[in-house]
């Protein structure tokens, strides 16, 4: 009898060690799958050091990150069925349009974006689904849009115009605050997170109608008002030489000291 | 010798009344200058023709009594046009003459004051109304929709004034309408999106709409909310743009 046990105890491992086998051979066979059903894209341009970067996706995540050459080096993972890519660099701006380029198709699949442009150029960046990510740049204007989900994540920003507009996600950004700037953050139901530098000036309007919860910090002080019973704050901090807009719909709104 | 001289002494020269040393300057400056050489020969021709049309004097043969008739024709001329802006000019002074005395009753009198005074008010409410500026700090949009008193709510009624309602109703009516617009197109769009795109649209719209149920209710409890009104009509935007967006995929 226990000479019995001890066999069919013997006969389990080594079903066990087979099944793990199977297993394993099947998820690695998954996995080859799917990276090899993505399509790789890549394509550099010379440009100049404000070049501009526009770019309209329709599904995938955006990361655009400033680097110190004056070139724009696109890069980009496309799922199957893989969208057109029709780059273009028209006197100082590049542009990508994955929705003109695709307009007609039944399907397309995402496509995640990595574009590395100069520190100095101005991006405007947009997609219909997905996340989008700026981080390391200091031109004239950084516009990101989503039209329906998604986070927007903007980090060590230096721009005069930054505007970030989503349906439902999270927008965060990390960034300083210039005289005469003017910064909108528009959001449908997610969490707005400012961090801004404690000595920045600027006038605010702050409106969290649904859950009235503006967290100002640091930055709160007798120059700030809350009215519409608390929908919205209004006021200036120092000098208040910038602009800040600020309105989630259904979310909180917090500002953070960098 | 220079251009102005050399023309002075043409008609001389030509006459051959100059002086040899004169007339050879004139000689050398018109074979230099073109200009000088053409009026020269201007000159010359006239005083050929001249020479070969020999004038022949026509003497009137009562000239006293022909000028005599050329000046009570010019006359008579002036005469009948003076007497035609003279008409003119009274015909246009009767136009504006008054055709006769005001005479008004009293109670005439009283109807216009009182006309003139009410339209003076309405006007003076009305240019109050549509003219009266917001104060920059943003506070002061909320109060802006303070309750309408009766007198703006009958002029507002008799449709002499636009209310802040009307404003908010007609913008609402106009954004509908694009997104009915929009709706169709997408409609016929969706189809072919796959479930993922499908359904993230769908959570989107999803939550603009509850959001534009929430101040819809709102403003139906308190129409003076400027605060829901500005987040309708922020809202009803994202939806037209959410789905022009979403049409074009």
């Amino acid at each position: 009898m226990n000479l019995d046990l001890h066999n069919l105890f013997g006969l389990l491992t080594s079903k066990k060690t087979t099944i793990l086998l199977w297993l394993s051979v099947v998820f690695f066979t998954f996995s080859v799958g799917e990276v090899s059903a993505q399509v790789k894209f890549a394509k550099s341009y010379p440009a100049s050091k404000n070049v501009r970067l526009q770019l309209t996706n329709r599904t995938g995540t955006v990361t655009v990150e400033g680097w110190d050459r004056s070139e724009v080096a696109i890069s980009a993972y496309l799922e199957k069925p893989a969208a057109n890519i029709v780059p273009q660099s028209l006197s100082g701006t590049i542009v990508i349009n994955l929705v003109k380029d695709n307009q007609g198709r039944n399907e397309v699949g995402s496509v995640n974006f990595l574009i590395r442009v100069p520190y100095s150029s101005s991006v405007d960046i947009e997609t219909r689904m997905g996340n989008l990510n700026v981080n390391n740049i200091q031109g004239n204007l950084v516009r990101a849009h989503i039209s329906s989900e998604g986070d927007i994540t903007l980090m060590n920003i230096s721009s005069g115009a930054v505007v970030a507009e989503n349906g439902i996600g999270d927008i965060f950004f990390d960034g300083e605050v210039r005289r005469e700037g003017n910064y909108r953050f528009t959001s449908m139901r997610g969490v707005i997170n400012l961090r801004i530098p404690l000595e920045s000036s600027f006038k605010l309007v702050a409106t969290a109608p649904s859950t009235r919860s503006i967290n100002l910090g640091s930055f709160s002080n007798g120059d700030m008002n809350f009215v519409g019973d608390g929908r919205r704050v209004v006021g200036k901090v120092g000098d208040g030489s910038a602009t800040f807009n600020v309105t989630n719909q259904r979310g909180i709104i917090s500002f953070i000291t960098r | 010798m220079n251009c102005e001289q050399c023309q002075e002494l043409i008609s001389p020269f030509l006459d051959n009344d100059l002086e040899e040393t004169t007339s050879a300057n004139v000689q050398a400056h018109l074979a230099l200058c073109v200009q000088c050489a053409k009026v020269c020969e201007d000159f010359a021709v006239i005083l050929d023709f001249c020479r070969e049309q020999p004038t022949t004097k026509v003497i009137a043969p009562n000239s006293q009594a022909l000028w005599c008739r050329i000046s009570n024709t010019i006359e008579t001329e002036i005469k009948a046009d003076t007497a035609q802006q003279t008409k003119q000019k009274q015909e246009e002074a009767k136009k504006y003459r008054f055709p006769r005395a005001w005479k008004f009753s009293f109670s005439q009198v009283a109807s216009a004051v009182l006309g003139i005074a009410l339209v003076s008010s309405l006007l003076t409410v009305v240019g109050v109304k549509n003219y009266s500026a917001p104060t920059p700090d943003g506070g002061s949009a909320i109060e802006s929709y303070a309750e309408p008193n009766v007198f703006e709510k009958v002029l507002g009624k008799i449709g002499l004034i636009e209310t802040a309602q009307n404003v908010r109703q007609r913008r609402i009516e106009q954004q509908q309408a694009a997104i009915e617009y929009w709706n169709k197109r997408v409609e016929a769009r969706r189809m072919q999106w796959n479930n993922h795109l499908r359904e993230a649209f769908d959570r989107n719209l999803n939550e603009i709409n509850q959001a534009v149920s929430e101040y819809t209710l709102i403003l139906q409890e308190n129409p003076q909310d400027e605060l829901s009104g500005e987040m309708l009509d922020s809202t009803l935007n994202e939806k037209m743009e959410l789905l022009r967006e979403f049409s074009d995929l």
